[in-house]
């Protein structure tokens, strides 16, 4: 039976000074007037302050310096991620690449797209986005369609991919697709890096139920690549995808997106407000600190080499109900005048509207409890 | 765990297992033989001198076994008591009304742990603590909630001490340990049950509501186990104020939905006396109250937070780590 091993967390040293730095940065970068674009704000594209972020070098930090990494520690980089999330800071543009493309190219790129991308990624000027999901395969990510047909010494590629976050602004896609023909479930896939600015690739926006322009259908027709695309070796692109989930899923983001929330709140409130809402506070910080501590432990594992898939998994589950919660949490406590233009009002009225999202993101409620329960041995 | 804390939890985890069915007065022998109580009592006045991090080991164990020995209230009660002169066996008690003057206290304290087999006891008084001498102690009745046996005690004159340690917060740092092992052994428990129980023709591990509700119950689980473990490491470093009250009202939530999915996974037999899950379960719905309930850690961390308001919020929290 396998679940969640806490050990005791050894904090970088140099902690602080990394966070006033990354708080001089974020003080010194104009903020956007609406108070909403603070939540979720892993979701706000800003690539002026990508770009600062990349000459602070704080992005791509743990990538070695030859691909225009700084050789950091993975809790350094998580001291950084959990104060850009905590301030609100829009970090969207480049949050896939720092997260998961910068690493899966290290990994498994070839040298050639290495050093084509992993610089400008890390200067915080060339975006990534997920190609995983597909109109029939969501949940049921084995079931993806999109092909890979060998021409000579390239790669053609055909089919679609959907609910593709930031492909609008993204300079490449690492997609999962089939290259044995006619394989079945997880077997004969693969993964290639897509240029997104590649003849044949076409990208259909989709609004979301806010109004909002976050992700996209992404089409390909005879799409060319160069044999260097492959990313890793053809057919093994299942087990490289699980890989790239656990990167995806193990991040502070996954508890933080609603502490925009919690902060209005305390400003709304002021020193002494009703019980309920002390009390509220009081759980909501509670569940907050225990978070943060699941989160850290493994940031820690994956420093000392490990794969915390599973305590990732954990953490994902909790940290997304915990965000998801609170906004309803927070309406039900508070008298909400929905005529106001406070901070507070209008902060939680975009998160009522984009917390549903937050447990199907990266892996639904209900399959991250599946893995949960496979650890388990019930599966 | 370091080297001292494996070979600590692979003592405690022996002897806690044996000690299921063996009485009262030679369980307690054993631990004793074994220098348990003295795990937090300094090296100097001849102790352990261990870390809260090693008594997160112990303390957690015991809840895992649902231990009838009061080991953890007397590692914490020697702790505190020991270097002002009280010797035996100590246990804490989770309230106190009285006045200590001139080394002397009288009044009445209650929710004590084992009152009558115990020599001292060691009570919060104000935010503080007294330690107070049971030699010619008054029981004046004994209370019960969900199977756990407490007493209430009156003193009049008994030798006494003032202490500087928080016990109330203490206690809920123990009683969070506890519960998080608890939590845990039901989980194992749960697990094992749906696994060999069949219904529809095959086990209940198979129906995917099941494993969910015990996916829940696993998450519950771990954050437990990790807020205690967060706040052994803030009492390791110095101060642990904010993270003891959060890892209890953390630990309590989990209790109450731990305790729910695994009565629901048993089935009627997990509602019967012979069957070993109460052991655990009562015990958790007995310390979720003990030693502040979510309410009282709830407004607790609440009125710092807002005194201290938004823009110190995320600052405060991220320091208390750095
Ligand atoms: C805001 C947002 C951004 C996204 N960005 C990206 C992106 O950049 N790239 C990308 O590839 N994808 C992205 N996705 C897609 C996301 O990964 C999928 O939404 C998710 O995997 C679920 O797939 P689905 O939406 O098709 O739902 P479905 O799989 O159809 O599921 C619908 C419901 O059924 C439940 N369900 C499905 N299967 C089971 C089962 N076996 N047992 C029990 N319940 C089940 C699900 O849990 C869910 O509740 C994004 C999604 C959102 C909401």
């Amino acid at each position: 039976m396998q679940t969640f091993h806490p050990q005791p967390i050894a904090w970088p040293d140099n902690a602080a000074s990394i966070r006033a730095q990354v708080r001089s940065i974020i003080a010194a970068h104009p903020r956007h007037p609406d108070p909403a674009k603070r939540a979720n704000s892993w979701a706000v594209a800003d690539p002026a302050f990508s770009a600062r972020l990349g000459a602070e070098g704080l992005i791509g930090m743990t990538w070695p310096k030859e691909y225009g990494g700084h050789a950091r520690s993975n809790l350094e980089r998580y001291v950084v991620l959990e104060e850009l999330l905590a301030a609100g800071a829009p970090v969207g543009a480049h949050w896939i690449a720092d997260r998961q493309t910068g690493g899966m190219l290290l990994r498994y790129g070839h040298e050639t797209e290495k050093q084509r991308w992993l610089p400008g990624m890390a200067r915080g000027a060339i975006f990534a986005c997920i190609g995983l999901s597909e109109p029939n395969a969501g949940s049921d990510l084995a079931s993806v369609r999109t092909q890979a047909r060998k021409r000579g010494d390239r790669w053609i590629i055909d089919g679609q991919k959907v609910w593709t976050t930031g492909a609008h602004f993204s300079h490449l896609m690492i997609a999962l697709v089939r290259t044995a023909e006619g394989s079945q479930r997880n077997e004969g896939l693969s993964q290639f890096v897509i240029p997104m600015d590649a003849p044949g690739v076409s990208i259909k926006p989709i609004i979301d139920l806010t109004g909002g322009h976050d992700f996209n259908e992404v089409f390909f027709d005879g799409v060319e690549l160069p044999e260097t695309a492959l990313a890793g070796i053809e057919g093994e692109g299942w087990k490289q995808a699980t890989a790239e989930l656990s990167l995806e899923r193990s991040g502070p983001e996954r508890y933080l997106s609603s502490t925009a929330l919690f902060l209005e709140l305390l400003r709304h409130v002021g020193e002494s407000p009703d019980p309920a809402v002390r009390q509220l506070v009081g759980r909501l910080a509670a569940d907050m600190w225990t978070l943060r501590m699941m989160s850290a432990t493994v940031a820690a594992k994956l420093a000392d080499g490990e794969d915390p898939a599973l305590e990732a998994t954990i953490v994902k589950d909790l940290g997304n109900s915990f965000e998801q919660a609170m906004p309803g949490l927070v309406q039900a406590t508070i008298d909400i005048d929905p005529a106001s233009t406070t901070a507070l009002t209008r902060v939680l009225e975009h998160l009522l509207q984009v917390a549903p999202s937050f447990s199907l993101r990266g892996g639904t409620r209900e399959i991250l409890k599946g893995i949960i329960a496979r650890g388990l041995g019930l599966r | 765990m370091n080297e001292q804390q494996n070979m600590l939890s692979d003592m405690a985890n022996g002897v806690f297992a044996e000690l299921r069915d063996t009485p009262a007065a030679e369980a307690w022998a054993r631990i004793e033989a074994l220098g348990l109580p003295s795990l937090l009592i300094r090296e100097a006045d001849g102790g352990f001198g261990g870390s809260w991090q090693d008594a997160l080991v112990v303390f957690r164990l015991a809840g895992h076994h649902a231990l009838s020995t009061p080991l953890v209230e007397a590692i914490l009660a020697a702790g505190a008591g020991t270097h002002l002169g009280f010797a035996g066996r100590g246990t804490i008690a989770s309230r106190s009304e009285g006045r200590l003057e001139n080394g002397r206290f009288t009044g009445t304290l209650a929710g004590v742990v084992a009152g009558p087999r115990a020599d001292f006891v060691v009570a919060p008084l104000g935010d503080r603590s007294v330690v107070v001498d049971l030699s010619q102690a008054r029981f004046v009745e004994e209370t019960h909630f969900s199977g756990a046996s407490r007493t209430v005690i009156g003193i009049d004159g008994a030798r006494a001490a003032a202490s500087e340690l928080r016990i109330f917060a203490l206690g809920a740092f123990a009683r969070s340990a506890q519960i998080a092992g608890a939590l845990d052994a039901a989980l194992v428990m749960a697990v094992h049950y749906v696994n060999e129980r069949w219904q529809f023709g095959k086990t209940l591990a198979k129906f995917q509501a099941v494993q969910q509700n015990l996916a829940t119950f696993a998450c519950e689980a771990a954050a437990a186990n990790c807020a205690a473990m967060g706040a052994a490491q803030a009492l390791d470093r110095g101060d642990g104020a904010f993270e003891v009250a959060a890892a209890k009202l953390r630990a309590n939530q989990a209790a109450g939905i731990g305790t729910a999915i695994a009565h629901q996974a048993h089935g009627a037999i997990g509602f019967t006396h012979e069957f070993g899950l109460h052991p655990l379960t009562r015990r958790l719905w007995s310390w979720r109250s003990e030693f502040g309930g979510d309410a009282y850690w709830a407004n607790l961390l609440g009125a710092g937070i807002l005194a201290r308001g938004a823009d110190h919020f995320w600052a405060d929290l991220a320091a208390r780590t750095d």
